[in-house]
C-alpha cells in the first residue's frame, strides 16, 4: 500500500487537488467561489496531463543541433514526450475562455440580483415568481 | 446539501485513485504514451517540418487542426462576453 | 468538392460566422442572409456526404495529409452522415425562423447572436463529424461555450440558469477530458479507429474501466439523462425562442450520438454488454427518465417548461434503445434521434411563434388559438400526435422498434415503462389541445375570438419551417422502412 502511494505519489497530488476544485464547484454557495473552483479542478487535469509525458533524465523536446546537419540519431527516450504539452496548450485555452465566460454571466447576474450568494438568489426569483401568479 | 457534495466528491477520488493502479509509474520511458506514437514526432519532426521544437511541429503541422479549434474557442469566449455585458440602452436610458 | 464535403460541412460555419461578424459591423441587414447562406452550403456538403458513404462506405478524410494516429482524421460512416445531415438541416430550418424573434427579443444584438449561432452550428457538427478524441473535446468545448452565451441573453432568469448550465456542462467536459487521459497513459493513442484496435488488449485493466466510467457520466451529463438533467428546464425555458429551437433539437442528440460512438465502436460491444453490465443499468436509468419526464411535464402550468421536460423523457427513449443492446433496440434508438429531433423543432418552433405573437405562453391563455393560428395549432397536433406514438407519424416507428426490441431481450418491464408513457403523453398533449381547440358552450358563433391571446396567424417566415417540420413528421414516418434499410441498417454496429 505505501509502495503503490510512494511510486505513483504525483497521481495522488493531482486528484486530491482536483477534489479540492471539484467540491467548491458543487458544494460553495458564492457564485465567485464555484467558478474558483472550476479554476482548480480544470488546472489540475491539465498537471495531471503534463506528469505523464515526464521522462526520467529526458530534456526538453527541442531537439538539438538544429539546423546543423547532424548526421547522430535522435532518440526519443532522451526526450520529454511532446503531445500532452500540446494537448494541454489547447486545454489551458479552453480553461481560460470559459472562466471569461463564466465571469461575463457572474456580472449579469449580479447587475440584475445585486447579490452573489445562490440563496439569496434562489429567494429573490422565488419572490418574483409568486407576484407573477 | 453540503453533505451529498462531500460525499460525491469523496467517491469521485476514491475511484479516480483505484484507477491509477495500473498506470505506468512516474517518469517510466518505457510506458505505452512514450512508445506509441510520440516517438516518431520526436524522430522525424527536423525532416518533416523543418522545425526542431517537437512541440511546435505538433501543435502546428501534425495537429494543427486542434489549434484552429483554439483559437475558434477563443474568438467564441470573445464573442460571448461582448453578447453577455452589452447592456441594452433603453435600459439605461430608464434608468438614468 | 465532393472529396473534401466532409471537412466543409464543418468549416463552412466557421468561416461564415467570422464573416458574418464583418459584414454586420458594415451593415447590420446582412448577417441575416449570410447566416442563410452558410448553413444552406452545409447542408448540401452533408447531403453529399450522406450519398458519399451510402454509395461507397466509410469516409476516412486525414486533415493536412498526416496519416493517423499522428494526424487528424475525420471517419464519417453510416451513423455520423446521418447524424450531420439532420443537424444541418434543422440548423437551416431554425435560421430561417429565426429572424422575426431576433428582432423582436434581441433588437441591439442582431450582428452577434447570429455570429454565435454560426460557431454553435460549427460546434455541433465538428463534434460529429471527427474522428478523433481530443479533436471532440475541442469541438465539444466550442459548442458549449456558444451554448452557454446564447442561453444567457434571454429572458428575465436566464444568466443564473445559464450559470448553472455553465457548472454542469464544465464538470461534464472535464470528465470527458479525464476519459481522454487516462486512455491516452495506457494506451498511448488519441484516435478513435487506433484505441479501437489497442484496447481490447486492455479489458482487464483498472484503467480503462475508470476512464469508461468517467466517459458514462461526462456524456450523461452533456445529453441531460435522468438524474444529470438538472439544467435543463431552466436553461431551455428561460432561453429566447430562436435559441431553444436550435439546441433542443440538437445538443442531447449530439451527446447521444457520442455516446453510442464511445460505448460500441470505440470499446467494443463485448466491454459495454457482457464485461461490464452497462448497458442493464442503463436501460433501468433510461425507464426512470421517461417515467420522470412525462410525470414533471404534467405538473407543468408554462408550455415551453412541459415541452423541457418532454425532452428529458425523448432522451430516456434513446437511452433505453442503446441499453437494450439489440438489433431492434438500436435501430430503435437511432431512428429516434432523427424523429425526435424533428418532434422537438416543430414544439419549440410553435412556441416561439405563440411567444411571437403573443408574449405569452401559459397552457390556461392558449384559448380560441386555433382561430387565428390555424396552421401552427393543426402541426402542434401533429407534434403531439409524434410524441405520442400514432401512426402514421414518425414517432410510432420509432416506438415501436424500442418494444419490439423489449420484446426481443424479454424485458416486459420496459415494454410496460414504454406503453404507460404513451398514456402519459396522451393526458399531457390533451390538457394543451382542450385549452386551444374546444371551446366552452356559452361563448358559441364566434363570441370568443376577441380573447384569443393572438391577433393573427405567424409571420411567413417562422411559418414556413413550422410547415417544413409538421411535414418532415409525416414524411419520415412513410419512409421510415426506407431510411432503415438504406442507412440505420449499417449504422448500427455489426455484432447485433
Amino acid at each position: 500500500m505505501l509502495d503503490f502511494i510512494i511510486s505513483k505519489y504525483n497521481y495522488w497530488i493531482y486528484i486530491i487537488l482536483m477534489m479540492i476544485g471539484f467540491y467548491a464547484m458543487i458544494g460553495k454557495k458564492n457564485l465567485v467561489k464555484k467558478i474558483i473552483g472550476i479554476n482548480i479542478f480544470q488546472t489540475a487535469i491539465i498537471l495531471f496531463f503534463i506528469s505523464t509525458a515526464a521522462k526520467r533524465g529526458g530534456t526538453l523536446p527541442i531537439i538539438e543541433h538544429g539546423h546543423g546537419h547532424g548526421a547522430h540519431a535522435i532518440e526519443a527516450a532522451s526526450y520529454v514526450n511532446p503531445l500532452p504539452h500540446v494537448l494541454m496548450l489547447t486545454a489551458i485555452v479552453v480553461m481560460v475562455s470559459t472562466l471569461g465566460v463564466a465571469l461575463a454571466i457572474v456580472i449579469a447576474i449580479y447587475r440584475r440580483y445585486n447579490t452573489l450568494e445562490e440563496d439569496e438568489i434562489l429567494e429573490k426569483r422565488k419572490w418574483s415568481r409568486n407576484l407573477l401568479f | 446539501m453540503r453533505v451529498l457534495a462531500l460525499l460525491t466528491v469523496i467517491l469521485t477520488g476514491i475511484i479516480l485513485l483505484y484507477g491509477t493502479q495500473d498506470m505506468p509509474n512516474w517518469g517510466d520511458p518505457n510506458s505505452p504514451a512514450s512508445m506509441h506514437v510520440s516517438p516518431r514526432y520526436l524522430e522525424r519532426t527536423l525532416e518533416e517540418t523543418a522545425t526542431p521544437n517537437a512541440v511546435t511541429s505538433v501543435l502546428a503541422d501534425y495537429r494543427g487542426y486542434d489549434t484552429l479549434g483554439e483559437t475558434t474557442v477563443i474568438f467564441t469566449a470573445g464573442v460571448s462576453c461582448i453578447l453577455i455585458l452589452r447592456a441594452r440602452r433603453r435600459q439605461k436610458k430608464e434608468n438614468a | 468538392m465532393v472529396p473534401q464535403s466532409p471537412v466543409l460541412v464543418v468549416v463552412i460555419p466557421l468561416i461564415f460566422a467570422f464573416l458574418a461578424l464583418l459584414f454586420g459591423w458594415w451593415r447590420k441587414g446582412l448577417c441575416y442572409p449570410i447566416t442563410l447562406v452558410a448553413v444552406s452550403i452545409s447542408f448540401l456538403a452533408s447531403l453529399c456526404t450522406l450519398h458519399t458513404v451510402i454509395t461507397t462506405g466509410t469516409i476516412h478524410y486525414h486533415l493536412g495529409n498526416w496519416a493517423p494516429p499522428w494526424g487528424i482524421e475525420y471517419v464519417v460512416d453510416h451513423l455520423n452522415a446521418f447524424v450531420l445531415a439532420i443537424v444541418s438541416f434543422i440548423s437551416v430550418v431554425v435560421a430561417i425562423s429565426s429572424k422575426r424573434s431576433v428582432e423582436q427579443e434581441l433588437p441591439d444584438k442582431i450582428v452577434y447572436f447570429y455570429c454565435m449561432f454560426l460557431l454553435q452550428v460549427t460546434g455541433l457538427l465538428g463534434i460529429v463529424a471527427t474522428g478523433d478524441m481530443f479533436n471532440l473535446y475541442v469541438f465539444l468545448e466550442i459548442a458549449s461555450l456558444a451554448g452557454y452565451a446564447l442561453i444567457a441573453i434571454g429572458e428575465e432568469g436566464a444568466p443564473f440558469a445559464s450559470f448553472n448550465y455553465l457548472i454542469f456542462g464544465t464538470i461534464g467536459a472535464c470528465f470527458y477530458l479525464l476519459g481522454v487521459g487516462y486512455l491516452y497513459v495506457i494506451t498511448g493513442s488519441l484516435n478513435m479507429a487506433d484505441l479501437s484496435q489497442a484496447l481490447p488488449n486492455l479489458y482487464h485493466s483498472k484503467v480503462v474501466l475508470v476512464a469508461f466510467a468517467f466517459f458514462l457520466v461526462g456524456v450523461s451529463l452533456k445529453m441531460a439523462l435522468f438524474p444529470l438533467h438538472v439544467w435543463l428546464p431552466d436553461a431551455y425555458t428561460y432561453a429566447p425562442s430562436a435559441v431553444s429551437s436550435l439546441l433542443a433539437p440538437l445538443m442531447t442528440k449530439v451527446g447521444a450520438y457520442v455516446m453510442i460512438r464511445l460505448m460500441f465502436t470505440v470499446f467494443k460491444p463485448y466491454f459495454s454488454i457482457e464485461l461490464i453490465p452497462v448497458t442493464a443499468i442503463l436501460g433501468w436509468i433510461a425507464a426512470g427518465a421517461i417515467l420522470f419526464g412525462a410525470l414533471m411535464a404534467l405538473a407543468q402550468i408554462d408550455l415551453k417548461r412541459m415541452l423541457t421536460y418532454i425532452l428529458v423523457s425523448e432522451v430516456g427513449y434513446i437511452a433505453l434503445g442503446v441499453g437494450l443492446a439489440n438489433r431492434a433496440g438500436l435501430t430503435g434508438a437511432i431512428l429516434h434521434i432523427l424523429n425526435d429531433a424533428f418532434m422537438m423543432l416543430a414544439l419549440f418552433l410553435v412556441v416561439g411563434a405563440i411567444m411571437y405573437r403573443s408574449g405569452k405562453r401559459e397552457i390556461p391563455q392558449l384559448r380560441y388559438l386555433h382561430r387565428k393560428m390555424p396552421f401552427t395549432m393543426a402541426t402542434f397536433v401533429i407534434a403531439a400526435l409524434s410524441v405520442i406514438g400514432i401512426p402514421p407519424t414518425c414517432g410510432f416507428f420509432s416506438k415501436w422498434y424500442l418494444i419490439l426490441g423489449a420484446i426481443d431481450a424479454s424485458r416486459w418491464v420496459f415494454v410496460a415503462v414504454l406503453l404507460v408513457s404513451s398514456l402519459l403523453n396522451v393526458i399531457l398533449f390533451f390538457r394543451v389541445i382542450e385549452n386551444a381547440y374546444l371551446e366552452p358552450d356559452e361563448e358559441h358563433a364566434g363570441g370568443g375570438s376577441e380573447l384569443a391571446i393572438a391577433t393573427e396567424e405567424a409571420p411567413l417566415t417562422m411559418l414556413m419551417p413550422i410547415l417544413i417540420a409538421g411535414a418532415g413528421i409525416m414524411l419520415f414516418g412513410v419512409l421510415s422502412g426506407k431510411i432503415i434499410s438504406t442507412i440505420i441498417q449499417f449504422a448500427v454496429p455489426q455484432c447485433f
